[in-house]
């Protein structure tokens, strides 16, 4: 049986696409267009996942996710035309699990929604507690012993100074680096000139793990300072 | 050296001009003084005349002998040079009596007066004369005055009159300079030498040249063996050489006729001393020819050197034409020392040296004249003329040339200096000390408010009111009678100059009080025009009419100010309230503006997302025909660049209403510089284009958001690389300067650049086609960003070259 996911959105063309796109990669797909429909039949449906807009005529997706959030805890990801930070924050802060701008890039939201049914599916349960020699991060999980990094459960292929930099970051989540000192502690070597072989390496990385690589969930740019594991 | 030369030429030109005029004041009054000139000579000392018979002071002395010679041959007495006016003899000793008389009395005053209490109207002497003497002198008309005096009286003028004789010829008879010989009624009566032979010829001794003979008819007098022409056309007149009888204007009376005269005068005076046996010590005798030559010698000496000082003077003034910009810049040396003196000082020094001066000036007149000088300048006048040296002004003339040289040199100098302080000192009067005093009050007074300002005026007026009226009062009580008008007229001076001061500061208050309600009611009417001045200009009238007019404003203001004030105070309400409502307002639009950005482009990205979803799906579509593609792509494109213009638009927007949020940390530039360049490597790389960074390895820390100026730096770079000219190097570096650190990013623009443009104005664009991608927005958002972390942003073209600078202030530690 394939997910049921709630689109919730007043506008119905946006409705539609996005059915569109998740059918596609074969979901199924429920229809609402204001907060309280999408209320209606999350009483009476099973549902896996609820993409949100906030904006909505009788109910908006703010108040709706909070009576959500008071009965089930299915990944909610909100849809927003807000896309400033202060509106993200807002968002996840009331409970939603993810927050996608419009306009949103399709495969983006196609990844996303993936990433939250798989955690919220698969990984949920098994990896409730980590094991020794394991990270968790949010979506990542690093197993030391096999110097190998998983995104949504899926081993990620990662090169060795890939792996090193990766390993270096996720054991200090929230810690700034330098290029200088990631690539005297990677590769073992005095830094000359190491911001670029550093960036080139990290935008790599991203490409690999990271949903939407143009705007990083997890491994970020300080500008000016270097180069952090964001801590989820 | 040159320098050096400079300033000794200017010290030189200085010192001739000073020299020169020095010269030419010091000589001038002398020289005119002893010129032969007659205008100016007050005495004969007439320049160039050795021989000192020829002088006039000769003629109106040896004249003047004649007439006392006459008078003691006649009256038996001389009366110093009152005979020809009448009186006689008589009148002389009386006076001497009386002059005695008066002495005697004014003892015996002083002796007896407090004990015996001699009555009121004997205090006079001549009238105690006249009652002891019962004698009065002479009316006029009487035949023989003398002839009414009692026997003991007429011995005692005897007595006197032989006394007064005596004195005069002592001291004279010793004194060969002048030989005399008077006879009357063919008696020989004084004489000091063997002038007249025994046959009545008259025998002149050796180194005697001038002969002076009366012999009761007419005066001949030989000079040098030769006859002198004495009466002219025979009529005496105010300029004649002799004052002599013998004119037909003034004849030889009867008395006359038995008298003979005969007078000598040797050729070269010498000084004639006798010893004092019985004090032990010299005396000398009369002796006034000889220093009539003396003077004439020694004044011809004087005249000598004046005029070689005067041309000398003349001289160096011509000289000192030619230096005159020397003279100039010396000047002004001078006056700039002249300028650190305060100007009290000033005044006092040049009343002191004034002072001086005319002490000099009246002490020289003092002595020359023998005459208090105000009674000269307004009697003399009054008696109209002064005998034989001319008119009145001739006289002052010849007076004022009598003044000392040195008060002429002082006096011009004097006016120079004040003359060279008016016209190079400009605030001459400003830096004196009661300027300073002035100044100092009125500042500590502005810093009182205004009604304290006010009562404390009026507090200083009543006092002064107040200690000068007790004043008045006083004198009035207590004070002598004539003399209670010089406190009294002081007084009223000086209360009226403190009440036209305090009505002065007092009206201009007044009169910006109602500049300020009239400014305030015309913004209470709506009238926000600004006026060039203000109020604190109004009140020095910054215009024709205000200026015209405002007595009667005054008036106005001044009767109604208490209605007024209440009425500006309504109207201050008024706008506060407005203001208020304003403020409300502005409050109230601002957060409309921001909202409606908001909401706009919310609206806006609703449907786009649809567009670029749809897109989406058309481009998954397969078995399209190839033109179809193409037409998708196209849409697809534009689509992505009207996301990107959406967003900018946001961003800027509230960029612009400092709306945005702004998360400032210490951050290295030079580092931000190298992550942004390493960040866009692969676009940098795929351009044709080559970047040539020179970024310090050292940290230069700044305080900026980090996230944000990625953007202004990555829009630069987009910028760089969409606009520079193929194979053209874009060129970033990093300096430190001083506080400031400076990035700057110059690329060549590959089309020319328009000075005129503004590049920063949204929706700029590079080319006007417009159908490149990107916003337009890109130099705007690193602009407002920039200054929205506290930073400054400059472009800067230089014909093909186009500069961006970036500068934040170093952050130390």
């Amino acid at each position: 049986m394939s997910d049921c996911i709630l689109v919730v959105d007043d506008d119905r063309e946006i409705v539609k696409a996005i059915s569109i796109l998740l059918e596609g990669e074969g979901y199924e797909v429920l229809k609402a267009y204001d907060g309280l429909e999408a209320l209606d039949i999350l009483a009476c449906r099973q549902v896996r996942l609820v993409l949100i807009d906030v904006m909505m005529p009788k109910l908006d997706g703010l108040s709706a996710l909070m009576r959500i959030r008071e009965r089930q805890n299915i990944p909610v990801i909100v849809l927003s035309a807000k896309s400033e930070d202060t509106d993200k924050v807002l968002g996840l802060s009331m409970g939603a699990d993810d927050y996608v701008s419009k306009p949103y890039n399709p495969q983006e939201l196609a990844a996303r929604v993936k990433s939250q049914l798989r955690r919220y599916t698969c990984l949920g349960d098994i990896h409730a507690g980590s094991r020794i020699g394991e990270i968790r991060n949010g979506r990542l999980l690093y197993r030391m012993d096999e110097k190998i990094l998983y995104a949504d459960g899926e081993p990620v292929r990662l090169t060795a100074k890939e792996t090193g930099i990766i390993e270096l970051l996720i054991r200090n989540p929230g810690r700034v680096f330098p290029a200088e000192e990631i690539y005297r502690r990677v590769w073992d070597e005095e830094a000359y000139a190491s911001e670029n072989t550093v960036m080139v390496h990290i935008r790599r990385i991203r490409e690999k793990l990271e949903l939407n690589p143009k705007e990083p969930e997890y491994l970020k740019v300080v500008w000016g300072i270097g180069y952090k594991m964001e801590k989820h | 050296m040159d320098t050096k030369w400079k300033s000794i030429k200017k010290i030189l030109s200085f010192a001739v001009f000073f020299l020169g005029v020095t010269l030419t004041l010091w000589n001038l009054p002398g020289m005119l003084r002893r010129m032969p000139a007659k205008l100016f000579s007050r005495d004969s000392a007439e320049g160039w005349e050795t021989d000192y018979q020829q002088s006039r002071r000769f003629r109106q002395h040896i004249s003047n002998r004649l007439e006392d010679f006459l008078s003691i041959a006649i009256n038996g007495c001389p009366t110093y040079g009152d005979y020809y006016n009448g009186y006689s003899a008589g009148e002389a000793a009386y006076y001497e009596e009386l002059a005695q008389l008066q002495e005697e009395i004014g003892e015996a005053l002083v002796t007896e007066g407090t004990a015996a209490g001699i009555p009121l109207e004997y205090e006079d002497p001549e009238e105690r004369w006249y009652r002891e003497y019962g004698w009065y002198g002479w009316e006029e008309g009487e035949e023989d005055p003398e002839g009414n005096l009692t026997e003991e009286e007429k011995e005692r003028l005897q007595k006197r009159k032989e006394k007064l004789t005596r004195n005069y010829f002592s001291g004279m008879e010793e004194d060969k300079n002048l030989l005399y010989s008077i006879s009357y009624d063919g008696k020989l009566l004084y004489s000091n030498a063997d002038l007249i032979q025994g046959d009545g010829t008259v025998q002149v001794p050796e180194g005697y040249n001038f002969l002076l003979y009366f012999d009761g008819a007419c005066v001949r007098i030989t000079k040098d063996g030769r006859d002198v022409d004495i009466y002219g056309d025979g009529y005496y007149r105010v300029n004649s050489d002799w004052y002599v009888p013998g004119y037909r204007n003034f004849p030889v009376n009867d008395e006359m006729k038995k008298a003979v005269i005969c007078m000598a005068a040797a050729k070269e005076p010498v000084l004639y001393t006798v010893g004092l046996a019985k004090s032990g010590g010299y005396r000398q005798q009369n002796n006034v020819l000889y220093w009539m030559q003396y003077n004439i010698l020694s004044g011809r000496r004087l005249l000598r050197w004046n005029l070689v000082g005067f041309a000398a003077g003349i001289g160096l003034l011509v000289c000192s034409l030619f230096c005159r910009k020397g003279r100039r810049e010396a000047s002004e040396k001078i006056a700039a020392i002249q300028g650190r003196i305060w100007i009290e000082g000033k005044v006092l020094l040049g009343v002191l040296v004034l002072g001086v001066v005319f002490a000099g000036i009246g002490r020289q007149l003092r002595e020359n004249g023998s005459y208090d000088i105000w009674w000269e300048l307004t009697q003399a006048y009054a008696d109209g003329g002064l005998g034989a040296s001319g008119s009145y002004i001739e006289w002052m003339l010849s007076e004022l040339l009598y003044v000392s040289a040195m008060c002429w040199v002082t006096l011009f100098w004097m006016i120079y200096l004040f003359w060279n302080d008016l016209r190079h000192n400009k605030r001459m009067w400003s830096r004196g000390l009661i300027a300073r005093c002035c100044r100092a009050f009125s500042a500590r007074e502005m810093k009182l408010p205004l009604a304290r300002r006010m009562a404390r005026r009026s507090a200083i007026v009543c006092v002064v009111i107040a200690f000068l009226g007790i004043i008045i009062l006083a004198a009035a009580a207590g004070g002598d009678r004539d003399m209670i008008f010089v406190p009294c007229g002081f007084g009223v001076a000086g209360i009226l100059l403190a009440v036209s001061l305090a009505e002065r500061k007092n009206v201009k208050a007044a009169r910006e009080v109602d500049a300020l309600s009239k400014r305030i009611g015309e913004i209470c009417s709506g009238d926000y025009t600004a006026k060039a001045g203000g109020i604190d200009n109004s009140g020095s009238g910054n215009d024709a009419g205000k200026e015209k007019n405002h007595l009667c404003r005054q008036k106005e203001s001044e009767v109604t100010v208490g209605n007024e004030l209440e009425t500006v105070a309504a109207q201050l309400e008024n706008i506060r309230q407005g203001m208020a409502g304003a403020v409300d307002e502005q409050m109230r639009s601002e957060r409309m503006k921001v909202e409606l950005i908001a909401n706009v482009s919310h609206d806006l990205k609703t449907p786009l997302t649809s567009i670029i979803s749809y897109v989406q799906f058309l481009k998954e579509e397969e078995g399209l025909p190839e033109h179809v593609k193409d037409y998708i792509k196209i849409l697809d494109e534009k689509s992505q660049r009207l996301k990107n213009m959406v967003q900018d638009v946001f961003a800027v927007s509230k960029a612009a209403s400092g709306e945005l949020p702004v998360n400032m940390e210490q951050l290295d530039f030079g580092k931000l510089l190298r992550q942004t360049l390493a960040d866009m490597d692969e676009e940098i790389q795929g351009s044709s284009v080559s970047f040539r960074t020179e970024i310090p390895e050292a940290p230069v820390l700044i305080l900026a958001d980090g996230q944000r100026m990625y953007r202004v730096f990555q829009n630069l770079f987009q910028n760089a690389l969409k606009y520079s000219l193929e194979g053209s190097r874009v060129y970033v570096a990093l300096q430190v300067d001083g506080r400031m650190a400076v990035a700057s990013v110059k690329n060549t623009s590959h089309m020319e650049l328009d000075e005129d443009k503004n590049f920063t104005e949204r929706f700029f664009r590079g080319d006007k086609s417009r159908t490149d991608g990107g916003s337009g927005l890109g130099l705007s958002i690193a602009q407002s960003f920039t200054e929205a972390c506290g930073g400054q942003f400059e472009l800067e073209f230089n014909a093909d070259l186009f500069i961006v600078r970036v500068s934040f202030q170093t952050d130390c530690v």
